[in-house]
């Protein structure tokens, strides 16, 4: 076992050595990811608009507005219900707020009041962002009301000032119970397939190259078919089983790497997530690494030349990588739905997901992790039967 | 298995012995009936043109190739029967330069080195030795792509002898290089044969065969044409003193153009 692990270990050292792989395995999916936050989102400052409706037009409402309006980087717009609605419909807003009528009242009178958040899906980044400023600001409006009901409660009452810090105490105790204005969330459409395209596009990137680079190794496997080192490697002690072994384990260690810098990369700039969700995609990078390097054999077993071997390679994982929902959401079923189930990316990118978002473990991933294995496992036998090692025609 | 040479006392003289052996591709015979022997501590040379069916048989030799019809024996052993113990026996230098460019001459010989089953430190100190021995010392460290054409040959050959081989295969060793590299070559090759080790190999050039090899089989269109030394195959044609090897091989092998 020692011979196929040495191969293995000469490959990934003749991949480092190889300055233009790495350039292509690691540094292009960086400057990609990059581009991508640029065009699809991460402005580099805050700027948003909140869309609200005003229908209780009491002095707490428009003080509200006000200070939503001031908080720096948000505009406010106003509409009328009907027409936030209506651009919620379009798609024009993904997040609008309404000010529900009695709202003022309600503050008066200290009983909770609430505004109400209309979403279209996740509602968009800058959305949530609005959503959780404006929630600040209304608590502390809120809490002013309050404040200044009870200290007039207090003062109408001639009182003492150990009737004042027993009363305080009670207030304080209720104001830490509950916020006093509660921010209810009414989604417009089911939130689920929707996410943020930017989460799946780190995997996506990830996993995408990874094929890449692994899958256009076959090409030079079948370099070195033609070359003769393979032969050459026959006529020493290495039997053709190990050496069939040492080239698998030299594409799973090549898209090891590659992968696990690029995560640690990510973990480290964007700060995504901890330590075991780390150690965990590095243990689904393994599952990817493998079937992609099976299937690079059965690149190098199928074709003749280095070129087929490339125009494979490429075709196979643009097909994978386009259909496999890394630029756009899979669909929920159809034609799109059916081809992705053919794509590692589609498997690869839902498990990293969940366990990037720690929202998942390995273990949530059994499913797509035996598909992975079990293509890692098909593709292997099927490479072994068809390889050659020799340019030697049958 | 064990590869004990003394698995056939009673013919330790005969090396390399090849019987019958025959190729055909696609329906057409490159290799028919070849037939010869390797003593042990010679160079054979195996002279023939283009085509002849050279590298075809030296395949088959090193256990790489099946042949349809006919078998090989390395020191007793058969070439497809025990090709693991072959292989520990055999040391081959291809024709085409088989190895890793990028990376440097001393991680091609260490790693070929471990392949046939070398420590990690005997590669290393094994490598050291023979890229003395080819003269590349000064070099080991750089990348093989930024050698010449004459110095990647030496490293082609010098991972040949990585595994210490008893029987050293070199394929057409010298195509393509300068005269002072060919004949750093050729003495490396004698000191080898010195040394105790059996040669197979292959060229065109007369005048390489004359010079080196102890006998010589004539090859021509996947056949054994003639087999001898040098002095007995040129007085099949005529004086041995001045008739040159060249014109043996012409007229054995007649004047039009191959492959
Ligand atoms: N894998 C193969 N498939 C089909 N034909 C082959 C193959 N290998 C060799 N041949 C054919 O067999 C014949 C002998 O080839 P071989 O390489 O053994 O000749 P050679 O004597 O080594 O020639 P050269 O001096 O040019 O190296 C040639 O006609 C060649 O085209
Ligand atoms: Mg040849």
């Amino acid at each position: 076992m020692t011979r196929p692990i040495l191969l293995a270990l000469l490959e990934v050292k003749r991949f480092i050595a190889d300055r233009g792989a790495l350039a292509f395995s690691i540094a292009l999916p960086i400057i990609l990811f990059a581009l991508m936050v640029g065009v699809f989102g991460g402005e580099t400052s805050f700027n948003a608009t909140a869309h609200v409706t005003d229908l209780d037009r009491g002095q707490a409402a428009s003080e509200l507005i006000e200070r939503i309006e001031q908080v720096e980087g948000i505009d406010v717009r106003l509409y009328t219900e009907e027409r936030l609605d209506d651009a919620l419909d379009r798609s024009a807003v993904l997040t609008g707020l309404v000010i529900p009528a009695g709202f003022t009242a309600a503050l008066e009178d200290g009983r909770p009041a609430s505004v109400q958040v209309r979403r279209r899906g996740s509602g968009g980044d800058a959305g949530q962002i609005t959503v959780s400023i404006v929630r600040g600001v209304a608590d502390s409006l809120a809490s002013e009301y309050e404040l200044r009901r009870a200290l007039s409660h207090l003062v109408s009452e001639a009182t003492t000032p150990e009737r004042v810090e027993a009363q305080t105490g009670i207030l304080l105790a209720e104001a830490l119970r509950e916020p006093p204005v509660r921010v209810v969330n009414r989604a417009l459409v089911e939130q689920e397939e929707e996410e943020d395209i930017l989460d799946r596009m780190l995997p996506g990137i990830i996993v995408m190259f990874l094929l890449f680079s692994v899958t256009l190794s076959a090409q030079t496997l079948i370099e070195e078919r033609r070359n003769g080192t393979l032969e050459r490697l026959l006529t020493t002690r290495l039997s053709a089983d190990e050496l069939f072994t040492g080239k698998f384990l030299a594409g799973v260690g090549r898209g090891m790497l590659q992968t696990v810098v690029l995560l640690v990369l990510a973990f480290v700039v964007l700060r995504i997530a901890g330590v075991s969700a780390l150690a965990q995609s590095a243990v689904l990078a393994l599952v990817v690494a493998a079937a992609a390097s099976a299937i690079a054999l059965v690149i190098a077993a199928v074709a003749r030349t280095d070129d087929q071997a490339t125009w494979a390679a490429v075709f196979i994982t643009m097909f994978m990588t386009v259909f496999g929902g890394t630029f756009f959401p899979i669909a929920s079923s159809g034609v799109l739905e059916l081809l992705s189930r053919f794509t590692l990316n589609r498997y690869a990118i839902d498990a990293y997901e969940g366990i990037l978002a720690e929202t998942a473990t390995l273990g949530d991933a059994t499913f797509e992790i035996a598909i992975l294995s079990g293509v890692a496992l098909v593709c292997l036998i099927v490479a072994r039967l068809l390889f050659r090692f020799s340019s030697e025609a049958k | 298995m064990s590869a004990s040479p003394s698995a056939n006392m009673g013919c330790m003289d005969e090396f390399l012995v090849a019987t019958g052996l025959t190729k055909s591709f696609d329906g057409v015979q490159v290799v028919e009936s070849v037939s010869f022997t390797v003593h042990a501590k010679e160079i054979f040379g195996l002279l023939g043109p283009n085509g002849a069916g050279k590298t075809t048989t030296i395949r088959m030799l090193s256990t790489v190739l099946g042949p349809d019809e006919g078998d090989v024996t390395v020191d007793g052993h058969s070439v497809g029967r025990e090709s693991d113990a072959v292989r520990r026996l055999i040391g081959v230098c291809p024709q085409e330069l088989a190895l890793y460019p990028e990376l440097s001459a001393t991680d091609n010989l260490v790693f070929f080195g471990r392949m046939a089953g070398l420590s990690g430190k005997e590669a290393k100190e094994r490598a050291a030795d023979v890229l003395e021995r080819v003269g590349l010392t000064e070099r080991a460290k750089d990348a093989v792509r930024k050698y010449s054409g004459g110095m990647k040959r030496r490293v082609n050959i010098a991972i040949a002898l990585m595994s210490r081989p008893r029987l050293l295969f070199l394929d057409e060793p010298t195509v393509g290089i300068d005269p002072q590299s060919r004949n750093h070559i050729f003495d490396t090759v004698l000191a080898l044969r010195d040394e105790g080790m059996s040669v197979l190999y292959t060229t065109h050039y007369m005048e390489e065969a004359d010079r080196l090899c102890d006998r010589i089989g004539v090859m021509d269109a996947g056949r054994i044409i003639a087999l001898g030394t040098p002095t007995e195959l040129k007085a099949q044609i005529g004086d041995p003193g001045a008739t040159t090897l060249e014109e043996v091989f012409l007229s054995l092998t007649g004047r039009s153009l191959r492959d």
